[in-house]
């Protein structure tokens, strides 16, 4: 089959109706845009939740005491060795961080809310939100720290700050009450999330101390890249046989949901914006056929075989959909670019706080959803010449030429 | 003796037209040899376009058998069909039926492309048919750009190109001037006196008849008169 003969007459019959085509070409050009840019704002969307859901003291993978996340309390701890590192490759760990996370009363001298009091290394703590949030005063020292780290929101609702002390109730190992002063080292700012009203930090050896024992509830483990955790988890579940361990999506199986959905949404977008198109596809290309009937019926008659003519009408449209993909890839490109320092969602925060986002979306370019954007778009312009192509091998050459 | 080009026997075909059938052809027996210029005449309805498209495979009969060059015809699928009529079979239609995206020389090219010659004999194949037909200074014309004349003299360049044992043409001259007319007869006539070309032509036209060896005339799909000219 000759291809360049092909190429020729397909190339020249899209230069034969230049409006038409040209209007075709923009059509394709800005839902590729459309999809391609919109999907770098998902993309944004998921990455922001992942991160938000594993800086959230989750990290990608958490070991766990048995009976822990049903009863959250120092008696459902375990130990771990003097230096204990985690087994895992150093080009998939990110870093890990022991806690003792217990259920707690805090008092000011006007007001007691319930939080969760979280005792931490404040130089493994570079895997969680604890590493970048804003503070007011100063941040956690070292585990022997015996000052706390209260949230903004929580700070104001205990009418408390910085340098004030406040008092903390909570369940030792011997399963009596535990009472001690705090003075607030610094007030976290979490960009109003819930965060701000649970979490208090301290350091994790006066932690223990003051609940008299050397375990800890819990081990965050961040990794480099997401996909790594299904291997990691596996060495975890072999290094720690008796605990529970357990990833991001299962710790927090609503945003897990709403990834998985944010996946589903490029197709589900892809789809709907590009069906309509290739209507309009199928639509030119039988008016492309049906205007050449005598033309098509001349060429069998001359000698075309039907796959060439096939050939030719499936790559008219291969070529009006390449060129409206790559000006529509391009297109989606320079408006990827001038969201790049990302969009301010401060005015729907109660929203986005919902959702697990932070305020401020920032969008994500990955070069495999323009691949997925350019091939199933390919995908759907050969489908749409099928009809056409049809057509056009339907004609009968002696009824063509008296057409 | 002379070689047999075309042997048809007892065709037969009929249309339905508004389920009334039509008897385009009723039993034609015919034998057309190599170096033939036949004119097919008749009344509009005798079944002289009938029996042009069925020699050239276009058409199926319902009855009877064609053979073209030692192939029956009858024993082709559609796309075998194609390929005798590519490399076998040259056409001049009526209304030129050129590729109006492609240049004179691009559509001359064009049917050896579908044959698949390589370019540089390809070139120099269509050169040489549209300098010998006197198209050399538009040949980079598009359809659009020539006149009638013109663009049935790059169809005949188009035909004779692949150098096919037959050559059919159905109504070459309807849609040109007279004095193009006998400019494209002339040129038909030197096709077959000098290179021996077997040419079939469909026509009304007593000035094709003239210019043609041989006078089958048609009527009611069956043959009144076959004669042979006198050629001096």
């Amino acid at each position: 089959m000759n291809i360049k003969l092909l190429y020729q007459l397909s190339v020249r019959n899209i230069f034969r109706h230049k409006r038409r085509n040209i209007m075709l070409f923009a059509a394709i050009a800005v839902a590729v845009a459309g999809v391609s840019s919109m999907n770098t704002l998902i993309r944004g969307f998921q990455a922001d939740m992942l991160d938000s859901a594993v800086s959230n003291l989750t990290g990608h993978l958490k070991v766990y005491a048995p009976g822990y996340r049903d009863d959250p309390s120092i008696e459902r701890s375990f130990r771990l060795e003097d230096g204990f590192q985690p087994d895992i490759p150093a080009d998939k760990l990110l870093g890990w961080a022991p806690r003792i996370r217990v259920p707690a009363v805090i008092m000011s001298e006007r007001e007691t809310r319930g939080v969760q009091l979280v005792g931490v290394n404040p130089e493994a703590e570079s895997i969680s939100f604890l590493a970048d949030v804003p503070i007011d005063g100063e941040g956690l020292s070292a585990t022997q720290d015996d000052r706390i780290l209260v949230g903004a929101e929580l700070a104001r609702q205990l009418e408390t700050k910085v340098g004030r002390r406040l008092v903390i109730i909570t369940q030792g190992a011997d399963g009596l009450n535990r009472e001690r002063g705090f003075r607030i080292a610094g007030i976290y700012d979490a960009q109003g999330t819930g965060l701000e009203k649970i979490y208090v930090f301290t350091g994790l050896a006066r932690l223990q101390q003051m609940l008299d024992s050397d375990a800890i509830t819990e081990i965050s483990v961040r990794l480099k890249e997401e996909p790594q955790k299904a291997s990691v988890k596996q060495l975890l579940i072999e290094t720690f046989a008796n605990m529970e361990v357990m990833d991001w999506q299962e710790l927090e199986p609503q945003v897990a949901a709403m990834y998985l959905f944010a996946d589903g949404a490029i197709y589900i977008w892809f789809i709907l914006m590009m069906s309509a198109l290739t209507f309009g596809l199928v639509n030119t290309l039988v008016a492309t056929v049906m205007e050449r009937v005598k033309e098509l019926g001349m060429l069998r008659a001359l000698g075309m075989r039907n796959r060439m003519v096939i050939s030719q009408v499936v790559l008219e449209s291969t070529i009006i959909m390449s060129v409206g993909v790559v000006v529509g890839l391009l297109g989606g490109y320079l408006i990827y670019l001038s969201m790049s320092d990302g969009i301010d969602l401060s005015s729907f925060s109660a929203g986005v706080e919902m959702v697990g986002m932070s305020t401020h979306l920032q969008p994500v370019l990955l070069v495999d959803d323009f691949v997925l954007v350019a091939s199933m778009s390919l995908g759907l312009g050969f489908l749409a010449s099928v009809y056409p192509a049809w057509r056009a091998v339907k004609i009968k050459p002696l009824d063509a030429m008296r057409h | 003796m002379s070689e047999v080009v075309v042997e048809c026997t007892g065709l037969t075909r009929t249309y339905d037209q508004d389920s009334v059938p039509v008897y385009a052809l009723r039993g034609v027996d015919v034998s057309i040899m190599k170096g033939d210029f036949v004119s097919l005449s008749g009344p509009s309805g005798s079944g002289k376009s009938t029996l042009l498209n069925i020699i050239g495979g276009l058409d199926r009969p319902d009855g009877g058998e064609v053979v073209v060059s030692g192939t029956r015809l009858s024993t082709l699928s559609d796309s075998a069909l194609a390929e005798l009529r590519l490399h076998k079979i040259g056409f001049v239609f009526q209304a030129f039926n050129l590729i109006p995206v492609l240049s004179a020389h691009e559509n001359v090219e064009f049917i050896l492309q579908l044959q698949g010659v390589g370019s540089a004999l390809r070139r120099a194949r269509s050169t040489a048919v549209l300098d010998s037909l006197g198209l050399s200074q538009m040949s980079h014309r598009r359809p659009g750009e020539l006149s009638g004349g013109q663009q049935q003299r790059v169809a005949i360049a188009r035909a004779i190109v692949t150098n096919p044992a037959l050559l059919l043409a159905d109504e070459p001259t309807a849609n040109i001037d007279s004095a193009t007319t006998e400019e494209l007869l002339s040129l038909l006539q030197k096709l077959n006196r000098e290179q021996g070309m077997t040419i079939v032509t469909a026509t009304h036209d007593p000035m094709v008849m003239s210019y043609t060896t041989r006078k089958i005339k048609l009527h009611d799909g069956m043959i009144e008169e076959d004669e042979s000219a006198v050629v001096v």
